[in-house]
């Protein structure tokens, strides 16, 4: 098989693709990209075993079909290396070498037959859930929630982000415990009710290839695995395993103190006040009383403390409570509003921040935080 | 630069405070310790050493020793008071301080020869401290801390020492190697076989023989040997361990009475770390058998304060370490892996409701004592 293809049209494409492929492998072919030329069409693919990601792109020039493994590291590395020109790429099918010819040179290195390279799983077809929605849900869905998951070995479910379809709505929801962030869209609907957990890492590179779809893209599931699919990338995942934890019922609703502040103000109060806070524990104390939000936080063991105030609307009970400042901010700087409702009960309990104003109306966003254990 | 180092050590401080309690034990044998014949001598009366008594010894061996010396259970309490107390009028004089232990404190006082005199400043110190606790105190003052708890040792009880830079070697190298801090039975009995009795003949051992003999603390040995100790004073010593013990009356197979009151001493230590602002990450438990094999584990947890998880995990370590159909003589827990801060509460465990109980037991045990409230089970 040979075709000739832009060097950097190809990079680009390997690049995304790439992010797949694991630094180190149990499978050597795993190091590899899988070329599929066929049709007219080159198809490449990189592949975890947990996550196999496919992309094409269009050759200038085509001759035969067939399909090759070549060195992952060692084609991103020369193709970064070359300026935008045509390449010409001759693989012998017998012997797997390959030769890429460039304006002034001629790189040759040995592949592997590409019949090794493991398939990505098809779905079961009688159990197959599908909705259509567009790149953007997709896209704002995961960037939500993607910083609230878990590094938990022992709950392997908490590391993943849920994802509820309904004929209503389509729901995101990510944990680790300590916070929680439900992110709703009423703009995707699905003709029956059904879930998945989508595990961090497909969901990472999620993130980053929608933005390539024009149009709408289709995500299909069954029990086991998810497939991701638009013109141009098909990816397919194994889903984590297990029952989420019934999010809902720890999303408090009894919440009467209610407090309203500017989100990019108390963005950077937390962040001067929370230097001089205990560098283990990050707790920063938030004290409410009237219409003024006092943001305190102090180290004993370096006898340093911090206070700073500022002006919110409030309605509710005089209280203090305590927040990890790393998550609150973490938290104010995942919403897009200029300001954020931030709903309480007591201090033992989870406060809720809510964008005020949201410009997006089939967009309801929740992050939950709990707090720590003050003494008063 | 020759520093001037002081060491202050109480004399029998736990006799001391007692006699401070009662004087009619003055003048007579006292022995502080256990509460039970199978305890050991936490301290005791010079009077009482002079039958033999010493401390760690057994206390039915100290009953045989001594019958007739007063046998007191101890009050924790009121020593770390008194020593609290001590410490506090050091720390008003003294540049730089630190706390050794319950009776001991290193002070570096190098530089102030020149304005106040190092011998006279001490000494002023030490009497203060008799007059303000009533407690007597030894010093010893000298170049290194090694060099001057020895002269402290040397000059006890009730008395103050001062050895000079040039009279280090003299002063301590006839001493026997036993009275040399570091030196415990074991190296004491292997030195004692190589035929070293004094410090003298332990300072001209060539020290790659003792790194040989006992690794990286035979140099350690060796420095100290000739008089050279460069640690410093420490004022802050961060806080790395809290734990407690507790031996049986008698030898117990009572298995689930031992776990309900390792359960009670989980939950008072849980108390102590909230109430003090830390938190824990690691819980260590430990078994004694009859036969005095000892064995412990530990499990490493995220940072916590809440009694009923290091509870479970207590109880977890506790049930793999009983292995031995055996009757258990002592057991304990320690949670280290200490740090400043407070509980992140979590979500899924409903443990807002468990937060809201411990705060509300905390503030009544901060009203009417610790022992105030306790759970059920702790009761024995």
């Amino acid at each position: 098989m040979n075709f000739v293809v832009s060097s950097s049209a190809l990079l680009n494409r390997l690049q995304l693709v790439s992010k797949v492929v694991n630094s180190k492998n149990t499978l050597p072919i795993l190091d590899n990209f899988l070329l599929k030329l066929e049709d007219g069409v080159l198809k490449i693919t990189a592949s975890d075993l947990e996550t196999t990601l496919t992309t094409d792109i269009t050759p200038d020039v085509v001759d035969g079909e067939g399909m090759i493994a070549i060195d992952a590291k060692k084609i991103l590395e020369i193709l970064k290396e070359f300026p935008e020109q045509p390449l010409t790429f001759q693989v012998d099918m017998d012997s797997f070498q390959v030769e890429i010819k460039s304006e002034k040179g001629l790189f040759s290195l040995v592949g592997q037959n590409g019949e090794d390279f493991p398939q990505a799983t098809q779905l079961k077809a009688d159990q197959v859930n599908r909705i259509d929605l567009l790149p953007e849900i997709l896209f704002s869905g995961i960037t939500s929630t993607l910083f609230a998951t878990a590094d938990d070995e022992l709950r392997p479910v908490m590391n993943g982000i849920l994802v509820e379809i309904s004929p209503d709505n389509m729901t995101f929801v990510a944990s680790d415990a300590h916070k929680l962030v439900r992110y709703i869209r009423k703009d995707a609907n699905a003709e029956s009710e059904a879930s998945f957990i989508l595990p961090k890492k497909p969901a990472g590179i999620l993130k980053n290839i929608v933005t390539k779809a024009d149009n709408e893209l289709t995500l299909e599931f069954d029990d086991k695995n998810a497939v991701f699919s638009f013109p141009g990338f098909y990816l397919v995942c194994r889903l984590v395993e297990g029952n989420y934890p019934s999010y809902n019922s720890v999303i408090p609703t009894e919440n009467p103190n209610r407090l309203t502040v500017d989100r990019v103000e108390l963005y950077n109060t937390l962040k001067r006040v929370s230097i001089f806070s205990n560098q283990a524990s990050n707790l920063v104390k938030l004290g409410i009383t009237g219409n003024q939000l006092s943001i305190s936080a102090q180290d004993i063991d370096y006898s340093i403390a911090a206070h700073e105030s500022l002006n919110c609307q409030y309605d509710g009970d005089e209280m203090t409570i305590g927040f990890k400042s790393l998550f609150l901010l973490e938290i104010l700087s995942n919403i897009g509003t200029e300001e954020v409702n931030v709903e309480m009960s007591d201090p033992t309990r989870a406060g809720i921040v809510l964008p005020k104003d949201n410009e997006n109306e089939d967009e309801d966003i929740l992050m939950l935080l709990m707090p720590m254990m003050i003494n008063n | 630069m020759q520093r001037s180092i002081v060491h202050m050590d109480l004399d029998s401080f736990f006799v001391s405070v007692e006699r401070l309690q009662n004087r009619r034990l003055k003048n007579f044998p006292v022995i502080v310790g256990g509460g039970s014949d199978r305890g050991v001598v936490s301290a005791c009366s010079y009077e009482a050493r002079k039958f033999g008594v010493h401390s760690a010894m057994p206390i039915k061996l100290a009953k045989q020793l001594c019958p007739d010396a007063a046998y007191i259970r101890g009050d924790m309490d009121a020593y770390t008071r008194y020593s609290r107390l001590v410490t506090d009028i050091i720390a008003e004089d003294a540049p730089v301080y630190e706390k050794a232990s319950i009776d001991e404190h290193y002070l570096d006082i190098t530089g102030m020869d020149k304005f106040f005199g190092n011998l006279k400043w001490t000494k002023e110190l030490r009497q203060k401290v008799i007059r303000e606790s009533g407690l007597p105190i030894s010093f010893g003052l000298s170049v290194n801390k090694t060099v001057s708890k020895m002269a402290t040792n040397e000059s006890k009880p009730n008395g103050e020492m001062q050895v000079d830079e040039k009279h280090v070697q003299s002063f301590i190298h006839p001493l026997s190697i036993q009275k040399m801090p570091m030196i415990g039975k074991k190296t004491f009995q292997v030195l004692r076989s190589m035929g070293v009795a004094d410090i003298g003949t332990l300072s001209r051992i060539p020290p790659e023989m003792l790194m040989n003999l006992m690794g990286k603390s035979g140099l350690q040995l060796w420095n100290k040997a000739n008089g050279i100790d460069l640690s410093p004073v420490r004022q802050y010593s961060e806080r790395k361990s809290i734990g407690s013990e507790h031996t049986f009356d008698v030898d117990s197979m009572d298995i689930s009475g031992m776990r309900d009151l390792l359960a009670g001493m989980v939950e008072k230590l849980a108390y102590k770390i909230r109430k003090d602002g830390w938190v824990t990450s690691v819980v260590t438990v430990k078994i004694r058998y009859a036969n005095f094999d000892t064995h412990s584990m530990q499990r490493k947890i995220a940072y916590t304060t809440f009694d009923h998880e290091l509870i479970r995990v207590s109880h977890d370590l506790f049930d793999t370490l009983y292995s031995r159909r055996m009757r258990i003589r002592l057991i304990g827990v320690k949670f280290s892996g200490l740090v400043r801060g407070v509980q992140q509460l979590s979500l899924f465990e409903d443990s807002s409701r468990m937060a809201e109980l411990y705060l509300a037991m905390d503030n009544i045990r901060k009203l009417y004592g610790k022992k105030a409230i306790r759970r059920a089970l702790s009761f024995h």
